[in-house]
């Protein structure tokens, strides 16, 4: 019961990073939320509702992304796309993921699970 | 959709108010979409039934807008006490009882000089049980936020656009009243002047020859104005088409004002030149305080018109 608790807190964490990189990175081509959500699922990464559109806020008050409200199909939808910040942000978090991403091959390379 | 105003309805009364229109519309759209897209698949509406599942899964209301909230904070000590969804909760209900105690403790213990424990202990108490509490609900709250019906929301309010509310009537009796004492004023100017009506005839008043045009047209717009307030009462008009006519009418007024500031300051004359002299000053100065109320009054109107073409929010459904 502890491992598991143990083990969803730290999958939290693996998740959290990976989420904002993916959701900046989807952003590149312009969504609203449901469409959004519907991507990062296609492309196999799960995310709650509940956690997607008040994320989409916090990366817009950061300057990451961009809004503006408009009609699709006779309703209005708030569609996000990176920003020029967001565009250099995630070009340097692209950077990092990678270099970490060969650095952790490495390192699981001499571990036997 | 009354699933979904319900469980909108109770997700906006935990947001700040600054923001609740507009995420509320986000949510809307965004979760019709999902409602659309499952109808879709399915060949068919969605039954209740199927509606309540979309929104459990779309989340508690209370977490959703704990979410949603600044700065997404949270208590930790080397582990997370309490998580952003409670924390908002936490710092409310800290904040008030806190307020309360020093309020009621400190003046006692000053009369006491008794500062220290007559006011640190009770804080330090408080502080500690309310954080205990929030500890212990943020623990368990995967067990208490998770069991929630959609259909155990509360019912809709008395959606407030759709009958008149106190201040659509009072705006409208205030504005019909006007209207009418205006109207009638050149008939009965005991209805302005009083008991100094009976004067009038001794001061050999003579009007400035435009007076009747600008009279007409102060009345002609005021008409308008009671018949806006009055599709108001009954919302047969949308907010926005409301706010341009009431723009376009106080755009007019202004005009009517500037024209008739510029016109003066002989507006009337009299046999008492003294009595003349006073009448327009104090008309004009009445004319320059109605073009400043309908100037900030259109001000307001275009801001508010601008910022919602702007979000393109729509009216509110909730």
């Amino acid at each position: 019961m502890a491992n598991e608790s143990a083990f969803e807190n730290l999958k939290l964490e693996l998740r959290r990073g990976c989420l904002v990189l993916a959701v900046l990175a989807q952003l590149r081509q312009e969504h609203y939320g449901y469409t959004l959500r519907k991507a990062l699922t296609d492309d196999g990464l799960e995310i709650e509702e509940s956690t997607l559109y008040p994320l989409l806020r916090r990366l817009e008050t950061q300057g990451l992304l961009t809004s503006e409200w408009r009609e699709e199909d006779k309703r209005n939808k708030r569609f996000y796309r990176l920003s020029k910040d967001g565009k250099v942000i995630l070009k340097q978090l692209l950077e990092e993921w990678r270099s970490m991403g060969e650095s952790l091959d490495r390192i699981l390379q001499e571990v036997k699970v | 959709m009354n699933l979904l105003n319900r469980y909108l309805q109770a997700v906006a009364r935990l947001l700040p108010k600054a923001r609740r229109d507009d995420i509320i519309a986000e949510l809307r759209a965004n979760i019709l979409s999902q409602m659309e897209d499952r109808e879709q698949e399915l060949g068919r509406p969605l039954t209740e039934d199927e509606q309540a599942e979309i929104l459990r899964h779309h989340g508690n209301p209370t977490v959703i807008a704990g979410r949603y909230r600044e700065g997404n904070l949270g208590l930790a000590f080397g582990v997370q006490l309490i998580g952003p969804e409670l924390f908002p909760f936490y710092k409310n209900i800290l904040l008030l009882n806190l307020s309360l105690t020093l309020l009621i403790l400190f003046p006692v213990s000053l009369i006491g000089r008794a500062v220290f424990p007559g006011v640190a202990i009770p804080l330090l108490a408080q502080v500690s049980i309310i954080t205990l509490i929030f500890t212990l609900l943020d623990r368990y709250k995967g067990a208490v936020l998770d069991k929630w019906d959609p259909r155990k929301l509360p019912a809709l309010k008395a959606a407030v656009e759709e009958g008149p509310t106190a201040r659509n009537i009072f705006e409208f009796i205030a504005t019909a009243v006007g209207t009418v004492w205006l109207a009638l004023t050149p008939w009965w100017p005991y209805l302005m002047l009083g008991p100094g009506a009976l004067w009038i005839p001794s001061l050999g008043l003579k009007f400035w020859p435009q007076w009747p045009f600008f009279y007409g047209a102060i009345v002609a717009v005021l008409c308008a104005d009671v018949i806006l307030r009055f599709f108001s009462l009954f919302r047969w008009l949308p907010r926005r088409r409301f706010r341009v006519v009431d723009l376009a009418l106080r755009g007019v007024g202004i005009l009517i004002g500037v024209l008739l500031y510029l016109e003066g300051p002989n507006y009337v004359t009299s046999s008492n030149a003294a009595f003349a002299d006073w009448a327009n000053s104090t008309f004009r100065v009445c004319i320059a305080v109605a073009i400043a109320i309908h100037l900030w009054r259109a001000g307001w109107l275009l801001f508010s018109l601008l910022r919602e073409r702007h979000q393109m929010l729509p009216a509110r459904q909730y």
